[in-house]
């Protein structure tokens, strides 16, 4: 029996062969009223992906600063040094692996490589043995992994589903990907209880949970041959043309697509990062640092309730109204951390909003920008909103921890509180400048 | 897709998960047939003697391969090659003075822990237990043995975030009450208070009248040596450049890690010795990177641990003259944090 195989030319066979239910093929545009759209078998494929990958990275990562202290002896800030030289890299690999991904309609296959490449990561840990320059440099092939996979993979969700059920299929892909991200510190902390000081066995362990993920990608997930054959309207360009950067570049010259990409980067720059937002917790709760871990469950527990009704409500309401929402969330948090004693509750209500953000914001934009983005740039595209979000992410962070250090975490609050409040409604105003056009 | 094709993934990804659970449990088995250096390190435990304790020996933390690892172990200073007494205590940091120990160990779990503990040097039995607000940095007893220092890496502070943050403290020994925490002291430079958010202090090292004290504060990327008073609640900055001070027996001098340039890659400090009554320093003959708090071997000799090789947890303990010159000496193979009890 011959494995006809992971890597198939792409022939007509693709229509008939997808298991995809029906009604995804019928017309998008006529369905998207009460009726459920199901959510495609691919996307459900790739949650599982994204599902045992993230089981896998985050076993890793929860351990990572215990195994960089005691075993690679890398003090916080010279790790702290190295992990923010490798920042600009993953953003070069984002774009180049986006291109490719769309010049060749080889979405799988790039995203196959990143997730490859974190899985190799994990053997590659235990192979070179703890030396500080050999692990940073595999943190760094790992990252460059995750930077390599995700917009082809986001480019697949979206090809995958029509166009008014984005939100919801999204939020399924995102609901799945958190619950590996919640299972992972569990499962890599259960281990190390039992055999104390083995990172190998975690890494082993990871390594092989990893596998199971890309065995499901490289063997089950198939690539989409775009459906515009015909040229998109607002497209320039030739249908056949190649995909080169400029071509991508060129996709500012779509307004929605260039408002869209402004408004996520902008509300980035006043993104205070989780990190620090926990932080702002504990120190003024007086939190025990052990039970630091219990505030990224509690917000990965409201992410997850919330990622699929968010997701569908966002199809509904419209999708940029939910980023904003998601935002207003953010702005409820910043507020209740800077002006309300916190007790229990308080931090509790904080989490719940904090889920709710992540829930209307991470897969929504998404959704949002999917539509403005021709489908043979799809990647491409995602790759530059993606790119300029976690560009002006870390800025923030940045900014923030300058701020924190020379005033105080009140002040830093305070700020960029201000600047949320007078952002958002700026976005508002943009996105409804620029509103989506008409389904094609 | 053809029926034939479907059922050829589903063979192939059943190989693939059945490679991956064979993987994982052998990785299991493998990982529970390893050294366990807590459980195991019991069955291995070299008892320690009356006389051993008795006389001048060096406490340390055994990193040799095998079931030791981790624990506290003795030998006698007249013959540190001698093969060591294991006792029943695993630490991260440990130290020795005056009849008592401190120890700083990780309980690690689905939610990793932090203890430390002050214990009888002769009986290694505990006396006081407590919790740590992060990981072990430094521990330091002083030299009766009525006060203990140590400091912990805060975490949440973030890895691949904002620089680290550290939180020094001291307490009692004979009760174990707190007394202090340094990042609440007043700080003075050049009679002025100063303070920043992001004031630091670590690795304290106590003089003979349990009052003043050494330690490094860190802020805005410079590190200073600060001299402490205990009873004022107040620390006041001497000079700059001086991490992980260590007082010499006599009272007079500091050795310390010196950052020797920065570059790509993990800092490289090199061991040193401050003139306290001058305020200069001089490098010792040890070029390696030092990271520990250094331990005086007698008035002349200052010693520290060295991983084996980069990528090795196994370190051994050396020896260098204190005045500069002289040549780095092995002292004790698979050890770290030495405290010399010189009786």
């Amino acid at each position: 029996m011959q494995i006809d195989g992971p890597w198939p030319r792409y022939t007509s066979v693709y229509a008939s062969v997808r298991n995809v239910p029906a009604e995804v093929l019928a017309a998008p545009a006529a369905r998207s009223g009460r009726r459920r759209i199901a959510v495609s078998r691919t996307v459900i494929l790739l949650g599982l992906v994204s599902l045992f990958t993230d089981l896998s990275q985050e076993m890793v990562t929860a351990v990572l600063p215990l195994y960089l202290t005691y075993q690679v002896r890398l003090s916080p800030l010279q790790f702290g040094f190295i992990d923010g030289m490798y920042q600009g890299a993953t953003a070069l690999v984002r774009l180049l692996g986006g291109l490719v991904a769309d010049r060749k309609e080889r979405h799988k296959e790039v995203a196959a490589t990143g997730y490859g490449a974190s899985a190799l990561c994990k053997l590659a840990l235990v192979a070179v043995g703890g030396a500080w320059l050999g692990t940073t440099a595999v943190l760094l092939v790992d990252r460059l992994g995750k930077g390599i996979r995700t917009a082809p993979r986001d480019a697949l969700i979206s090809l995958d589903s029509e166009r008014a059920g984005l939100g919801r299929s999204f939020g399924v892909h995102r609901a799945l990907d958190t619950v590996g991200a919640m299972l992972g510190p569990l499962a890599a902390f259960v281990l190390l209880a039992q055999l104390p000081g083995q990172y190998n066995t975690v890494f082993l362990v990871s390594f092989s949970i990893a596998l199971i993920g890309l065995g499901i990608l490289v063997l089950f997930v198939e690539n989409r041959r775009n459906r515009e054959t015909d040229a998109v309207a607002d497209e320039p360009a030739a249908p056949k043309e190649h995909v080169t950067f400029r071509a991508a570049l060129s996709l500012f010259r779509i307004t929605r697509f260039r408002v869209i990409a402004l408004v996520g980067s902008g509300l980035g720059l006043l993104t205070i990062s989780d990190a620090f937002l926990y932080l702002v917790i504990q120190r003024q709760t007086h939190l025990d640092v052990k039970w630091f871990p219990l505030l990224f469950l509690g917000t990965a527990m409201a992410y997850l309730g919330f990622a699929v009704p968010i997701g569908r409500i966002a199809d509904r309401v419209g999708r940029g109204r939910v980023f904003l929402a998601g935002h207003l969330a953010l702005l409820g948090v910043y507020l209740v951390l800077r002006f309300v004693d916190l007790g229990t509750g308080a931090v509790l209500c904080t989490l719940l909003l904090f889920g709710l953000y992540y829930a209307s914001t991470d897969g929504v934009l998404m959704a949002l920008a999917s539509p403005t983005i021709p489908e043979r740039l799809r990647t491409s595209g995602f790759a530059l909103i993606t790119t300029g979000t976690a560009t002006t992410r870390f800025m923030s962070s940045v900014v923030f921890g300058a701020i924190w250090v020379a005033w105080g975490s009140q002040v830093a609050m305070l700020i960029f509180l201000v600047g949320l409040a007078v952002m958002v409604p700026a976005a508002a105003l943009t996105l409804r400048r620029h509103p989506e056009a008409a389904p094609a | 897709m053809t029926a034939t094709s479907s059922r050829t993934r589903i063979v192939a990804f059943s190989a693939i998960v059945a490679v991956a659970l064979i993987l994982a449990v052998a990785a299991v088995v493998l990982g529970a047939g390893g050294k366990d250096p807590v459980a195991a390190g019991a069955a291995h435990a070299v008892p320690v003697s009356r006389a051993l304790v008795a006389a001048p020996h060096i406490v340390f933390r055994d990193t040799a391969r095998g079931a030791a690892y981790g624990r506290v172990g003795l030998v006698p200073l007249a013959n540190p090659t001698a093969r060591p007494a294991i006792t029943g205590l695993s630490c991260d940091r440990v130290y020795v003075a005056g009849g008592r120990g401190l120890c700083l160990f990780a309980n690690r779990g689905v939610i990793t822990t932090y203890k430390g503990v002050i214990f009888d040097a002769r009986t290694f039995r505990p006396q006081h237990t407590f919790s740590l607000p992060g990981s072990p940095s430094r521990a330091r007893v002083s030299a009766d043995g009525r006060l203990v220092a140590y400091t912990v890496f805060v975490i949440g502070d973030g890895y691949g975030s904002q620089g680290f943050s550290t939180r020094t403290f001291i307490r009692d020994a004979a009760s174990g009450r707190e007394l202090a925490q340094l990042e609440r002291f007043t700080t003075y430079r050049d009679g002025h208070v100063i303070h920043a958010a992001d004031f630091n202090f670590w690795g304290v090292t106590f003089a003979a009248d349990d009052n003043r004290f050494y330690a490094t504060l860190g802020t805005a990327g410079r590190t200073y040596l600060v001299q402490g008073d205990l009873a004022r609640r107040q620390v006041k900055v001497l000079t700059a450049g001086v991490e992980c001070p260590s007082l010499s027996p006599d009272g007079k001098r500091i050795a310390f890690k010196q950052r020797a340039g920065g570059g790509i890659g993990p800092v490289h400090w090199r061991p040193a010795v401050l003139d306290l009554a001058t305020l200069r320093s001089h490098p010792l003959a040890d070029t390696r990177n030092v990271d520990d708090q250094i331990e005086w071997y007698d008035n002349d000799h200052v010693s520290y641990g060295l991983p084996q090789n980069a990528s090795s947890p196994v370190t051994d303990v050396w020896k260098v003259p204190a005045a500069g010159g002289g040549r780095p000496e092995r002292v004790l193979s698979g050890a770290w944090s030495p405290a010399v009890v010189r009786g």
